[in-house]
């Protein structure tokens, strides 16, 4: 500093110039550097918040002017903002952009997937309410035509066939679903989430309107037959898969907020959907097998419906076997014919897969029903007969035999 | 007895010189000390500011009341290759010259710019001199030292 100042002094003699000048566009070197400041955290907020790739082309151009225009204060711009530099901070721009510009393809995509959904789901919705509707005109006509039996039972049918219609456009989208989600890896699954607020009814909300309407359905005063409630339960066995395949993914993917509470809530539905079903389906089938003279004990479960038809079996195999009477006999034909034509052929596949019966379940009752079968068969008397003829001419010939010997 | 004495005094000088010698003979020359841009420093309420990237702090009181002002918001302040610290502010009609001493600034020449007092004053660092503008005049003055 000593010496700094020994040089000053040296220098003291040396003329101080002022030169005055006029200019008419005078900048301050500070002003530039400023201005390069604030340029650049603009475009950094640009390329930052960009959200379409219309904006991020603006923004390349911008990108291009404002280097053109602070290019030629390359030098003093690396003096003032050391350790950084012109180009190290172009290169951080353009380093943002690429990323910004990266994610927003990511982002497009995304939105264009969801797109798909949101049409998907307003087509669903759409149909569902379709059919909803023909179903209200349906009942109201049901309702209206009590007086003309051929005329309701038309109307039954027609109300069966959109509930089969129903069944299979829900069974469509769950596989659909399942086709989604169930493979889909957790970042595609997290990107769909960040934007599923987009939707106006995202997936699990469709389903719980479809299970709220199954519901309804299974506690229609409409009068359906067994295999409309045993349908209706392989729907529900179906349905509570397809939720046990996926609900967990659906449920952290589109209520990331709650997942529990929404899988519960689905849960809770398909509760309420299995006991309307079942409360018409045990009744009407007890009423079936009673109506066809086979009285089951009471039954209301899949368990208890087993255990009846198998008590049914073995009492009245025990029975056969102590008996062996004609009715005994015509009791095992009316059991067998209803069990074969009407119990396995009609309702067979939908009791399996409604979980009411099992194969090995109707196996066992086949094997009991074959020992029904032959211990009821009526023992034929001719043999006896024979024995009683041919003793009758035995003594008949000693008769003879003795007589003609005295 | 004498001569021996002369001879071991003057042979103590020469020791002495060559010692003294030694510590002021290390001189680097052509150091730079300009800033590429100048330091715009905003004063606090005790007129004090401090410039934190060529760290340099100091009281601009004394300016102030050679130019009978009692406060400024900002002043301008840039050094030039030789190390003249040049200030200067809006309402000045003065540029200050400074050379740095052991904790102080020294006056080295107060150099009269405008009897109105500069309204947008900016210094700017040229090749061989600071360029003074006043932004809403457009004037611009060169100041070599």
């Amino acid at each position: 500093m000593y010496t700094l100042t020994k040089v000053t002094l040296s220098f003291i003699t040396i003329l101080f110039l002022i030169l005055p000048t006029q200019l008419n566009a005078q900048q301050s070197d500070f002003e530039i550097i400023q201005d390069f400041r604030t340029g650049y955290s603009e475009l950094l907020n640009k390329v930052e918040n960009a959200v379409s790739t219309e904006d991020l082309t603006e923004i390349r151009e911008e990108i291009s002017s404002f280097e053109a225009q602070f290019e030629s204060h390359a030098s003093l711009i690396n003096g003032a903002i050391y350790p950084d530099t012109f180009d190290g901070l172009l290169q951080g721009l353009e380093s943002s952009f690429n990323t910004t510009n990266s994610n927003i393809s990511v982002i497009e995509q995304l939105n264009s997937r969801v797109d798909v959904l949101v049409n998907e789901m307003d087509l669903f919705r759409n149909r569902i309410s379709d059919m909803n509707q023909e179903m209200v005109t349906l009942e109201e006509r049901i309702a209206q035509s009590s007086a003309n039996e051929s005329r309701q039972a038309a109307l039954i049918r027609q109300y069966r066939l959109n509930i089969d219609q129903r069944d299979v456009f829900v069974s469509d989208f769950l596989e659909e679903l399942v086709e989604r989600y169930q493979n889909m890896d957790s970042s595609a699954r997290s990107e769909i989430s960040d934007a599923s607020e987009r939707l106006q009814d995202n997936p699990i909300e469709i389903l719980k309107t479809i299970l709220a309407e199954y519901v309804q359905l299974a506690n229609s005063e409409i009068s359906l037959d067994l295999s409309d409630y045993v349908s209706m339960r392989a729907q529900h066995g179906y349905f509570s898969g397809v939720w046990d395949r996926i609900g967990t993914r659906l449920a952290e993917t589109f209520e990331p907020e709650g997942p529990v509470v929404a899988e519960q809530e689905v849960d809770d539905l398909l509760s309420a959907w299995q006991a309307a079903i079942d409360n018409n389906l045990w009744e009407t089938l007890a009423t079936s097998f009673s109506e066809n003279d086979i009285e089951l004990e009471p039954f209301s479960s899949s368990t208890e419906f087993n255990t009846a038809l198998n008590s049914y079996v073995d009492s009245s195999y025990e029975t056969s076997l102590e008996s062996n009477r004609e009715e005994d006999y015509q009791k095992f034909l009316n059991f067998n014919s209803f069990w074969n034509n009407t119990v396995k052929a009609d309702w067979g596949e939908l009791l399996t897969a409604g979980n009411v019966l099992t194969y090995s379940e109707i196996s066992a009752i086949d094997i009991k029903l074959n020992n029904w079968g032959e211990a009821s068969s009526p023992t034929s008397n001719l043999m006896f007969i024979l024995l009683i003829v041919s003793i009758a001419v035995i003594v008949g010939l000693v008769v003879l035999l003795v007589t003609k010997k005295s | 007895m004498n001569k021996q004495r002369l001879l071991y005094m003057v042979f103590s000088l020469a020791i002495l010189l060559s010692v003294s010698a030694c510590g002021s003979s290390l001189i680097l020359e052509n150091v730079d000390y300009s800033q590429p841009i100048e330091s715009v420093l905003v004063p606090d309420s005790e007129q004090i500011v401090h410039d934190q990237r060529y760290a340099v702090k100091f009281s601009i009181s004394p300016i102030l009341v050679e130019e009978n002002l009692t406060e400024i918001d900002e002043i301008r302040m840039i050094r030039n290759s030789a190390g003249f610290y040049f200030v200067t502010a809006s309402g000045f009609n003065n540029v200050y010259v400074f050379t740095p001493g052991e904790s102080t600034l020294e006056l080295v020449e107060k150099v009269f710019i405008t009897e109105n007092g500069l309204s947008q004053p900016a210094f700017n660092q040229r090749e061989t001199y600071i360029e003074l503008i006043d932004r809403n005049t457009g004037e611009s003055f060169n100041l070599n030292y």
